[in-house]
């Protein structure tokens, strides 16, 4: 990221190939459509290499900072697009998702990759799985449609065929109790 | 909305994060978080216990046309060359004209046997003028046995900062930037060359909190870039 924000086009296109892969898999879980996934990727990049300044590396891992700019983006193409909401195949959320180990952050570079940094990413990793079983399965489950299918409270209310209401307050509830129990469990997450 | 209160402020910045915050509490959020320092912490603190749910997201390859039109988008002219080989022959030439006196100065002073000093500019940068600065070039001179550096600015009445410090940092021709130091302010800064100077294909400026980056990378804009070439 530092190289990026000298403006190095090489270092930029190294990010693209370390990166690109997972954030279009994050993208199409929300927007399914592959011709306007890959079109909200390249959207991500182009803002990316626009924003690189805005990049605050005190704040943020250089991945969640890219993951969040590419869901924000599939949220905005799927509330443009409105009118045909898209709910017809949502994949199957079985209590095994969290569980799933096959990431492929293992092989990105990372800005600061000293042993230290790794264990305590791994322990961190760690800690968001042990807190996400501190959850009720009905939190759980909205967090995992809001989170990796960038439904909206109604969205996830009509999916759950539940109350929006409730929906809201399970959402509140999710992100209360996973942030007590990071801050107990691990408190380097903040 | 009072935005600036912490428990309103963290539960807007979770939905926002999770991404169940929409419509036009999206779109006011979006707006206030540039100038507001306490969402933008957040926001990040939220993105650290949310974005490792992302981890387990199968991949997907994207079709290698992506890079090309993100590439045509971005670079209109076919060359990719770093910004530092950039610094081209006839700014290099430009620069040298002016410099040819002051290296035939120093060279009268210097005994004979040390070779010259490497002399080199480094020019201001668009980012300058959005940090505020009206000027930002520097020139440096790397001492011919290669153990000191001499940086200043080209312009001493303008190049100057408030309340920010200006950091010198050498950059390898692949890897992180390392830094050099923080410069002096307002004046002629003087730093003992570590030996990884030798390796580096460019020096940068960036504007840095007092006392230097926090994180051992440039965190500010770069206002200022020469390419060495020894």
């Amino acid at each position: 990221m530092a190289r990026i924000k000298l403006g190095d086009r090489t270092a930029f296109e190294q990010f693209y190939r370390a990166t690109a892969a997972h954030l279009l898999g994050v993208i199409l879980r929300i927007e399914p459509d592959r011709a306007r996934a890959e079109d909200v990727l390249q959207e991500v990049y182009v803002n990316v290499w626009r924003a690189a300044e805005s990049y605050d590396a005190s704040l943020s891992q250089p991945m969640t900072w890219l993951t969040r700019i590419a869901r924000n983006r599939a949220i905005d193409e799927l509330r443009r697009e409105r009118g045909e909401p898209v709910t017809a195949q949502r994949a199957d959320l079985t209590a095994g998702d969290e569980e799933a180990e096959d990431d492929g952050l293992d092989r990105m570079p990372s800005d600061a990759a000293g042993p230290l940094a790794l264990l305590e990413e791994a322990f961190d990793r760690a800690a968001v799985t042990v807190c996400m079983g501190e959850l009720a399965a009905r939190s759980r489950q909205c967090l995992a449609l809001a989170y990796y299918d960038g439904l909206s409270h109604g969205e996830i209310a009509s999916h759950l065929n539940a109350p929006l209401g409730s929906v809201k307050s399970w959402i509140r509830r999710a992100l209360g109790t996973l942030k007590n129990c990071l801050e107990r469990v691990a408190p380097g997450l903040r | 909305m009072d935005y600036g209160r912490r428990t309103l402020a963290d539960r807007l910045a979770a939905e926002y994060v999770l991404g169940t915050l929409r419509g036009p509490a999206r779109r006011r959020f979006e707006r206030l978080l540039p100038a507001h320092r306490a969402l933008q912490e957040a926001v990040a603190r939220w993105e650290g216990r949310l974005g490792r749910l992302a981890e387990p997201v199968a991949p997907a390859e994207p079709t290698p046309e992506l890079w090309w039109r993100i590439e045509a988008r971005l670079f209109p002219s076919p060359s990719v060359v770093p910004w530092w080989r950039r610094v081209t022959a006839w700014q290099t030439a430009t620069f040298a004209s002016a410099v040819v006196g002051l290296v035939f100065g120093v060279l009268l002073l210097r005994e004979p046997a040390v070779p010259p000093p490497i002399i080199v500019v480094l020019a201001e940068q668009p980012n300058a003028a959005q940090a505020g600065l009206r000027a930002a070039g520097f020139v440096a001179s790397l001492a011919g046995d290669g153990k000191q550096l001499v940086i200043r600015p080209l312009d001493q009445a303008q190049t100057r900062l408030v309340n920010r410090a200006f950091e010198l940092w050498a950059v390898p021709p692949s890897g992180a930037p390392r830094s050099l130091g923080v410069l002096a302010e307002g004046g002629t800064t003087t730093l003992i060359t570590p030996a990884f100077l030798r390796d580096a294909a460019a020096l940068a400026v960036s504007v840095e909190p007092p006392g230097g980056s926090p994180t051992g990378v440039p965190t500010g804009p770069v206002v200022a870039v020469g390419a060495l070439r020894s």
